[in-house]
């Protein structure tokens, strides 16, 4: 089995229900994100349009966080899902440098590292991932990628070329997909970063791993 | 690429909340400086030893403690650093191999090890249980804690290259990187403690050491500088820090200037002058301006965004 994530850009319209639902359910603490929606928006006004990319950890095949891990705290279950083992995360944050997806982050309640573990303990229970039930229009598929039968699977055959990674050229083999994407989507470099241009200016961040600046 | 896509799209994020943030700061900085200069004092004392032996005799004892308390400075940044210190046993009880983090835990450990024992021969050469002939078998235990300060010098460089999401640290320009950062502290650090000890012909050696390190390092990073730029979209972001009015320029400038140009000029006039005192200022110079280069080069490519 090796389970795997395909978010259909197409019908994604921003509403972060997933990134809500999986604080609940995960007690993600303030400050940090297992899954976020990243907004851009593109054009010149009034030609513009508002862009969403749901961002979580990808799960590689070939997982640079797994390899870098001192202690194994980042480790491969059965199902493909890389897990993490908190009791174990000496903190050292060798896995968020070697991310290159953004996705890891030291809780700054138990000073470990954390990221999105696709809801392994509701997997072990046989339930869908949190973010994929408050999805109202159904654009996060979950499965196995190793059942041609399974939803995931069939989505990616149906959508032919469509189907995209963030940033191939790492060597990571992804199990998290998109359709719909485009670079700027998927490329961080591919927009820019204007001081006072976020929805929400003069956000009070909580110390968090850089602790050491 | 950047900026074309710019013109095209105008995209600009409007909600991104996982900002970059500054995860190795300055205690990695001081744990790669100290590192540096432990193992490169080894390799020195080693070169010397290899040299001109007899000229070892006032330099075994101050050599290796400076090296031991550098190793020690290095340890206790390397521990402060992690968010959950009194867990640092879990990589000896439970080693994760593929890590460098790993790997360099136990050799920096059983090197630390080893110049304590070569340490405390030195101390108590008299009533060394150990062997008779202290410094005999301090000689003999160089040649095998100068094999290991090898990978122990190199080991960030393969943490570097493990770190995948940051492009700027490649292999095997890293590693050569550490091993100069050795050389050129190590230089520098046996200048400063051999002082008059040290013949005119050794000085000139150790001064040609220093000298070609700064040239050797200058040149990487000056590589990097100009054509880091023209393989790799990201390694282009992240230089943009060290250019133009970038965050970092002044700083990336200070480090090269204070490392390496100062004391490859400082060295060809100690050539021609022979004045100790320019030595000595080129050896101080190295030795601090070392510690900016690597702080700008460790924490430039965390400031890019990864998502």
């Amino acid at each position: 089995m090796q389970l795997g994530f395909l978010v259909d850009l197409h019908l994604c319209m921003g509403c972060k229900g997933c990134e809500i639902a999986c604080k609940v359910e995960n007690e993600v603490p303030l400050s940090t994100w297992r899954l976020r929606v990243k907004y851009v928006d593109v054009g010149t006004f009034p030609e513009t349009k508002r862009t969403f990319t749901p961002l979580r950890c990808n799960h590689c095949e070939n997982a640079p966080c797994e390899r870098i891990c001192p202690v194994s705290a980042l480790h491969y279950i059965d199902n493909g899902i890389v897990n993490i083992d908190k009791e174990r995360c000496i903190g050292c944050a060798g896995c968020v440098m070697a991310c290159p997806y953004g996705a890891i982050y030291i809780d700054p309640e138990t000073q470990t590292a954390d990221k999105c573990t696709y809801c392994a303990h509701r997997i072990a229970s046989s339930m869908m991932p949190a973010c994929v039930v408050a999805c109202p229009v159904g654009a996060n598929i979950f499965g196995d990628l190793e059942d041609p039968k399974s939803n995931i699977s069939i989505y990616i055959q149906e959508a032919r070329g469509d189907v995209q990674v963030r940033k191939p050229e790492k060597g990571t083999n992804p199990h998290h997909f998109y359709t719909g994407a485009g670079n700027v989507h998927l490329n961080p470099l591919a927009s820019q970063r204007i001081e006072g241009y976020n929805l929400f200016n003069k956000i009070t961040h909580l110390p968090l791993g850089g602790h050491h600046e | 690429m950047i900026h074309e896509t710019f013109a095209a799209t105008n995209a600009v994020v409007t909600l991104d909340v996982a900002l970059p943030d500054i995860f190795w700061g300055w205690y990695v900085t001081m744990n790669m400086w100290a590192k540096s200069i432990g193992t490169g004092l080894i390799f020195m004392l080693f070169l010397l030893h290899r040299k001109n032996s007899s000229e070892m005799s006032g330099l075994r004892t101050p050599a290796i403690i400076v090296s031991f308390v550098m190793m020690n400075i290095f340890l206790l940044f390397t521990l402060a650093d992690l968010h959950q210190p009194f867990r640092m046993w879990h990589i000896f009880f439970y080693p994760h191999w593929t890590s460098a983090i790993t790997v360099g835990a136990w050799m920096a450990t059983i090197f630390v090890g080893l110049e304590f024992v070569m340490m405390a021969m030195m101390i108590r050469k008299d009533k060394c249980l150990l062997t008779k002939n202290a410094t005999a078998s301090f000689d003999k235990l160089l040649f095998w804690v100068t094999l290991l300060a090898i990978p122990v010098t190199l080991y960030t460089a393969g943490i570097m290259a493990e770190a995948t999401a940051r492009e700027l640290w490649q292999m095997p320009t890293e590693s050569v990187q550490m091993l100069l950062a050795a050389t050129l502290s190590g230089s520098a650090a046996i200048i400063l403690l051999g002082g008059s000890k040290l013949s005119a012909e050794t000085k000139n050696f150790f001064a040609s050491i220093l000298g070609l390190s700064a040239l050797l390092a200058f040149i990487l990073y000056m590589s990097e500088y100009i054509f880091g730029s023209m393989k790799a979209e990201e390694v282009t972001a992240t230089l943009a820090y060290i250019k133009g009015d970038g965050e970092y320029a002044t700083m990336f400038w200070i480090g090269q200037w204070v490392a390496y140009i100062l004391p490859m000029i400082l060295v060809a006039l100690y050539r021609v002058s022979k004045s100790n005192s320019i030595l000595t200022l080129a050896a101080i110079l190295a030795i601090a301006g070392l510690w900016v280069v690597k702080h700008v080069w460790l924490v430039i490519p965390q400031l890019l965004p990864m998502s």
